[in-house]
């Protein structure tokens, strides 16, 4: 498969808006403007697309959503906080691709009514956020931003709006707190965001992969973009491939790919011939598989029943010499850091699974400990006010499951077995 | 209509609510901590958790919107799991120290750990440790308690609109801060007392003195204030005041109070209130007998009716009196004294512009529901801060603003600051003017609205007088909003009244009110201002608001109240002052007023109330007008003594007595008995049989019984009469123009902690609010080199005073503010005025001050 | 207090959103850059600026963890040490620093030179460990690259 999101990369200039109209870029804008924007919702719904965020909602069914609410204006945000540990699969797009989301978000913003869009940036990226002010500058002086784009009176201004760090705005409607100049918590649901959204009007948030995939819908059309990958979830997908790996990085490749594939096939297999221990597959909140579960499907339908979640495609491969306790202390002390704060069960529970998971890797656990783990995890799971909650859970609990005889280890000899 | 099933019960509901709300009204109660009546949904304990049928997991009753057809369950083995689960996060952190915690009794994580465990606590770490923070004089803070249901931080941010409490930090590492002295704009509302579920935010004006379950009894009644008048519930035990609470849900502050109403209650336990009556003797207030006092009264008020009359006698009512009082005290002016000269302090602004109105516009045009702002597009104030006369009125403006209205300032209102959409100043007491120019502007765009002729007439004349439109900044906008809106409010406060010329202002503001066809809103910072006037407390009108000069009325009383009223208008509060300087008046009685310290020129009225052959005051602090009385009687007090009385939107509500703690009298029964010991019965044993003859006597009242106040929601007209308006042309104007070129002018400031006398005898306001500050603009303190705190020495013609000066970003001109509270340094001492012709209130604009660092030699 | 230059950059950025709000992060990041971090001065000069209690502005600001809330160095290294960094050694970094520059987490060198703040995934997962200086990016990091590094920051 070509690539798409990633086409033009290697070329050093490639943020540049010379580079990118060299290699056909904005002809989809084009050819977009030229279409009524319910036959670009209809194109899109066609495709299949799903949400790349890590929910994979269809992205199609959310737009009409929002284009069935009569309120105005509308807001498309571009979730570009990429925050989940392991993910860093939308730093390739922002930093090297930006005109391509861009386009991407000026097509959505006509489909779906939209004269608004704000990309809320991380923090984390302080250079993602002057190559996309550059390229928005760029695309301001050619038209393809601004009240009258490419002449056809169509009007959509972009920005970019950063965060300050934390994980959880990530959370969609979290970020729309945030860029409200709030601090990060989500809000209930209902009221979606597509009705009751930023600044309490229609809003639609969508990935930076997400809107980057729409240029790519609407050149080669809906029905074939149908047919790349998995069927229920079809399209090139970016995969971001870190730990024990002969070459790590981000991947462009179809949806529903096998997860032994990526790692040995495109990633160049295990680091200096280690022996594979473990894959967390996609990004630190989805549960960890153990060596012999990597033959599964990446895609959002078949990786449940897998056992774990795509995610956001974040692979992180261990090998025989990591330890799992301390793999699963650090994933909590991620999560405790990033709860928000606004319920209680993660609030509280994090930070007491991070407590017990740091007294075994101390060589201080006690025997109860691994029942003691398992039941926090049980009162925070179902319960919490947004996923973050069960993805911590879902941590602990995956790998008392795999990985039980490590933890046991730890608590009897009081140390741990791979170092 | 939406009917569901909980816990096996069919609900109907015939509005959507959340499945927590309908299960409340089918008398379910489903636990909460987060969630709170007088706050929108948070969803954060996570305890509300309920079963419903058809849905995969467990969904937070708080949020969860009923819906037809749902069946659901409250309790079952897994909701009690998921509660237990709950409570051992929240014990993690929690201080086991209920035996020492003031909440104990009434906490709610106590009351939940009692029903559903945990027993045992699993948890082996450190607890979060939060030093208990001493730094506040009024709220006990102690952060290790916190849950972190933020009801604290949303009540202050959404309802409060103070916004002085965040969460700091995040999500385990976060705590709630800051509160009052370490904080910024914290308004000493308490809510947050009223919502916070543990022993993490509590008043130190009762901790460590009882516990909840030692409450002798629980008395509900209303705040004694300003003219808003709040439900609030008293805690007595030994008979003494423990803590003031509000009720929830309950009067038309459902369950809000301001500092004064919540923390300013010790003023009834003072131990300068006033325990018997004295008596002048050789110069000098003597402790003396009731029967002796009485007698001295009614044998002097005897004898100067005999040799002068009784126009020689004029009496003061008081705003802070009962309706029964005020009522008693006017008939005994009219027909034991036989005098109409009876008039209160109302006059300098409430009863001047309510008359005005009244009689332009008809009866009742002020009687208007405050819940009512919420709803309007445009809420326009005019003349005073709401937030600091009215805090309960203040926070209807803010939730107008949270609800999209726009909130217009003319001159300024700090309390609005951050709410404001619009904000015209006028140029220096041209407040005038400017309305006038609104108001041709509207009548320009609006036309003629012909329902009031005359009123049609007068615009129209002023609209051909007037030439340009008015060039000032923020007034075409403010034009604009007014024109656009279907719904207006009016929120006028009294420092335009208190002008020379204040009727030209109020003409304006009619005008405005009678084009938009708008809400007007009296700001009243006394608690029965409106009250006094009903019962007849102005020399011009009899109770119900019925004019003297109509004889069909007047006789009517004459009948009712067994002897004859004097034919003429009686004076007016400075006709009263004017007859005493004359010496044409020889005795005043006052009645819970204190004018030597309220009114300006305290130090010339001192004098002249030298002239007086008998003056006469009951209170319950010896005033500085006490000081100088001839008699002084001990009145009872707001909380011991019970009666009726008349907020601003004209809402009739009974104040109850709940201690019995001063040797004092009922005003009402003082007057009765002088009366009586003139040769005038009264019979009245107890305040129903007062309010059995107002409701017999006056139109306005007609059929009122205890029963009805006190069921509450007595809201205008009640079953009376009103009045059409009085008045069928509009009173000239008297143009007084004058150019306003000193550096500085002093001006009145009304104070959110304190009101008049009362505030400064209790000492929960006085620690919030120690001393009276000189507030004025940054501009005007860097042209005077001063920063926040400096102490300078400022003086008028009429005086000179000192005082550190306060910083205050809302004041956009060259006026200085002293508050008229603190004893000794009242604003009113060092104010000249004089008088307006229509309305017989005073004007103080334009008193020029000088003001100078201290120590710095002039 | 904020300067008429300061002042004017923030009333643009005010109007970019439908509410003054809006315009809080944004706002707290220019007072970071005035002030080299969060005092409570910063602070008030946002919350003036913008017409906001002084209460929210810091409730606000603290929820975020790249606003800092005490002084930091003239360089500022945020290491990132969550998972993908950690296996490759992140942590022996974080040493480090400690016992070559005196360096712990959230502590500043005594000549004021280096702070030191510990970062959950700055999205560099495929070159860990990695860490930012400043706004500058660094990757594939080893004890000598990040002593080389350093010269650079004086
Ligand atoms: C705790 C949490 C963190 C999330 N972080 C991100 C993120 O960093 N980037 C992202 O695109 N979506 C993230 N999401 C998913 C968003 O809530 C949302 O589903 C997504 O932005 C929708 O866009 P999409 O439909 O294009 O995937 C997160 C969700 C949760 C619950
Ligand atoms: S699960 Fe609760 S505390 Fe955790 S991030 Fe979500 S809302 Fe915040
Ligand atoms: S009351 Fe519903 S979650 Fe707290």
């Amino acid at each position: 498969m070509e690539n798409f999101l990633l086409r033009n990369i290697e070329n050093p200039n490639s943020a540049d808006i010379n580079e990118y109209l060299k290699v056909g870029g904005y002809k989809n804008l084009t050819k977009s403007l030229g279409m009524k924007p319910k036959d670009i919702i209809e194109e899109v719904k066609k495709s299949g697309l799903r949400g790349r965020g890590g929910a994979g909602f269809p992205a199609a069914m959310k737009w009409n959503f929002a284009t069935a609410d009569p309120k105005f204006p509308k807001y498309l945000l571009c979730n570009a906080d990429e925050g989940e540990p392991g993910t860093f699969k939308d730093r390739p797009i922002l930093e090297k691709n930006p005109h391509l989301l861009i386009e991407g978000m000026v097509i959505s913003g006509y489909a779906l009514g939209s004269e608004y869009g704000y990309i809320y940036l991380r923090g984390e990226y302080p250079q993602a956020k002057d190559i996309l002010n550059e390229a928005i500058k760029q695309a301001y002086e050619k038209k393809y931003l601004g009240d009258d784009i490419l002449g056809k009176g169509v009007k959509f201004h972009l920005s970019v709006y950063q965060g300050a760090g934390a994980y959880i705005c990530g959370e969609e409607t979290a970020l729309i707190e945030s860029i409200e100049g709030k601090k990060g918590q989500p809000r209930s649901k209902p009221p979606f965001p597509v009705n009751v959204g930023a600044w309490s009007m229609p809003t639609i948030v969508n990935n930076v992969e997400t809107l980057s995939n729409v240029p790519y819908i609407m050149e080669i059309g809906g029905d074939a973009y149908s047919n790349i990958g998995s069927k229920d979830c079809p399209g090139p997908k970016l995969f971001s491939v870190s730990g024990y790996v002969e070459k790590p990085g981000v991947y462009e490749l179809p949806m529903g790919i096998s997860l032994r594939d990526i790692i040995y096939k495109h990633a160049g297999g295990i680091k200096d011939s280690k022996k594979l221990k473990a894959v967390i597959p996609g990004g630190i909140s989805t549960p960890v598989l153990p060596a012999d579960g990597i033959d599964c499907a990446m895609d959002f339908v078949s990786m449940p029943k897998a056992g774990s979640m795509l995610g956001s495609g974040a692979v992180i491969v261990l090998d025989e010499s990591v330890c799992m306790v301390r793999v699963a202390y650090r994933a909590l002390k991620f999560f405790e850091h990033e709860s928000c704060g606004k319920c209680v069960p993660c609030r509280e529970g994090t930070d007491w699974l991070r407590k017990i998971l740091e007294r075994i890797e101390n060589g201080k656990g006690s025997e109860g400990d691994i029942y003691l783990l398992s039941d926090v995890a049980g009162l925070i799971s179902g319960r919490t006010f947004c996923p973050l909650g069960d993805g911590a859970a879902g941590v602990v609990t995956g790998m008392i499951k795999h990985f039980r005889n490590e933890f046991e280890e730890h608590i009897k000899n009081k140390k741990c077995v791979v170092s | 209509m939406i009917s569901l099933t909980i816990n096996e019960k069919e609900v109907t509901l015939d509005k959507p609510v959340t499945v927590l709300e309908a299960a409340k009204q089918a008398g379910i109660k489903i636990p909460t901590l987060c969630h709170h009546d007088l706050l929108k949904p948070w969803s954060g304990c996570r305890l509300c958790v309920v079963e419903v049928e058809r849905m995969p997991r467990l969904q937070t009753a708080c949020t969860l919107m009923a819906a037809d057809g749902m069946v659901i369950k409250t309790e079952s083995e897994a909701i009690s799991n998921v509660r237990r689960g709950i409570l051992e996060f929240l014990l993690i952190n929690h201080p086991l120290d209920c035996p020492y915690c003031d909440k104990a009794g009434e906490c709610e994580l106590q009351d939940l750990v009692n029903k559903y465990g945990p027993t045992v606590g699993r948890y082996k770490e450190e607890k979060r440790k939060v030093p208990e923070s001493h730094k506040d004089q009024i709220i006990a803070r102690n952060t290790e308690r916190c849950v972190m249901c933020t009801r604290c931080v949303r009540m202050c941010n959404d309802v409060q609109g103070a916004s002085a409490i965040s969460i700091i930090g995040r999500g385990n590492h976060s705590r709630m801060e800051p509160f009052s002295s370490e904080s910024f704009d914290c308004e000493y509302c308490g809510n947050c007392l009223t919502v916070c579920p543990v022993g993490a935010i509590l008043s130190r004006l009762y901790i460590h003195s009882f516990r909840p379950w030692q409450v002798d009894k629980e008395v509900g009644t209303i705040c004694s204030y300003c003219g808003v008048g709040c439900s609030l519930v008293v805690q007595v035990r030994d008979d003494s005041i423990k803590r003031v609470i509000p009720k929830l849900g309950f009067g038309l502050n459902k369950g809000l109070l301001c500092s004064r109403g919540r923390f300013g209650y010790e003023y009834v336990n003072s131990p300068d209130r006033l325990k018997t009556p004295l008596v002048r003797k050789n110069g000098k207030l003597e402790e003396s007998t009731w029967s002796e006092a009485l007698s001295i009264i009614a044998d002097k008020l005897t004898e100067i009716k005999g040799t002068s009359g009784g126009s020689a006698i004029a009496g003061i009512a008081s705003p802070r009196c009962s309706n029964e009082d005020n009522y008693v005290l006017q008939k005994f002016m009219r027909v034991t004294c036989g005098s109409n000269n009876i008039d209160s302090l109302s006059r300098t602004g409430f009863a001047a512009a309510q008359k005005y109105f009244e009689d332009l516009l008809g009866q009742g045009i002020t009687a208007n529901i405050i819940d009512g702002i919420k709803n309007s597009e445009v809420v326009l104030v005019i003349g005073g801060d709401p937030t600091a006369v009215n805090p309960i009125l203040g926070l209807s403006i803010r939730e107008a603003a949270r609800r999209g209205a726009s909130i217009i300032v003319l001159g300024h209102a700090k309390g609005l600051e951050k709410f404001k959409t619009v904000q015209v100043v006028p140029p220096l007491f041209k407040e005038a003017e400017v309305l006038e120019a609104l108001l041709v502007e509207l009548f320009r765009a609006k036309g003629v609205r012909a329902e009031l002729p005359f009123i049609d007439k007068e615009m129209r004349e002023l609209s051909e007088k007037a030439a340009e439109k008015m060039d000032l900044p923020g007034f075409d906008e403010l034009m604009k909003a007014l024109l656009n809106s279907a719904s207006t409010s009016i929120v006028l406060g009294m420092d335009l009244i208190q002008r020379t010329n204040g009727h030209r202002s109020l003409f304006g503001v009619a005008g405005i009110t009678y084009l938009l066809e708008a809400r007007l809103y009296l700001l009243s910072e006394r608690p029965n201002e409106q009250g006094l006037i009903d019962a007849g407390c102005v020399p011009d009108m009899l109770p119900g608001g019925r004019p003297m000069n109509i004889p069909d009325f007047k006789s009517k009383f004459e009948a009712a109240w067994n002897g004859p009223i004097p034919d003429d208008d009686g004076l007016t509060l400075f006709e009263i002052i004017e007859g005493i300087k004359n010496r044409n008046i020889k005795a005043l009685y006052v009645m819970g007023e204190n004018p030597v310290f309220n009114l300006p020129g305290g130090p010339f009225l001192k004098d002249i109330f030298g002239n007086l052959d008998l003056l006469v005051v009951q209170d319950i602090f010896l005033t500085e007008t006490a000081e100088i009385a001839d008699v002084v009687l001990p009145a009872l007090g707001w909380a011991e003594k019970s009666g009726t009385y008349t907020n601003l939107e004209r809402r009739i509500q009974l104040q109850k007595q709940a201690v019995k703690t001063s040797r004092g009298m009922e005003d009402w029964r003082i007057l009765s008995e002088i009366s009586g010991r003139m040769g005038q019965k009264m019979g009245y044993l107890e305040t129903d049989d007062i309010m059995r003859e107002m409701a017999k006597v006056s139109p306005l009242y007609a059929d009122l019984t205890y029963d009805e106040i006190g069921k509450g929601d007595c809201l205008w007209p009640y079953h009376g009469k009103p009045l059409r308006g009085e008045m069928n042309e509009v009173p000239p104007v008297v143009d007084a123009e004058k150019d306003y070129k000193a550096d500085f002018y002093l001006a009145p400031e009304k104070l959110l902690f304190h009101s008049g006398t009362l505030s400064r005898k209790s000492p929960a306001l006085m620690k919030i609010c120690p001393e009276p500050t000189l507030k004025m603009s940054a501009a005007s303190a860097g042209k005077l080199g001063l920063k926040e705190g400096d102490r300078v020495q400022f003086s008028t013609t009429a005086g000179s005073s000192e005082a550190p000066v306060s910083i205050d970003e809302s004041i956009k001109d060259n006026r200085v503010f002293l508050s008229n509270n603190f004893q000794g340094s009242g604003v009113m001492d060092l104010l000249s005025f004089s008088i307006d012709e229509v309305t017989k209130a005073f004007g103080i604009e334009g008193c020029e001050v000088e003001i100078k660092k201290h120590g710095i030699k002039a | 207090m904020f300067g008429e230059t300061v002042l004017k950059e923030i009333d643009e950025i005010r109007v970019k959103y439908p509410d003054r709000r809006s315009a809080l992060l944004p706002s707290l990041y220019i007072a970071q850059r005035e002030f080299g971090w969060l005092s409570q001065e910063a602070m008030q000069c946002v919350a003036k600026a913008l017409n906001l209690s002084e209460s929210i502005v810091r409730g606000t600001a603290s929820f975020y963890s790249m606003f800092k809330h005490k002084p930091v160095g003239r360089h500022l290294i945020q290491l990132c040490t969550n998972v993908s960094c950690m296996i490759l050694g992140a942590e022996r970094l974080v040493d480090f620093l400690g016992n070559k520059y005196g360096l712990q987490p959230d502590g500043t060198t005594e000549d004021g030179r280096l702070s030191l703040v510990v970062m959950e995934c700055i999205g560099a997962c495929g070159t860990a460990p990695a860490m930012l200086i400043n706004t500058d990016f660094y990757d594939n990091l080893s004890e000598k690259r990040i002593e080389e590094i350093l010269e650079k920051y004086k």
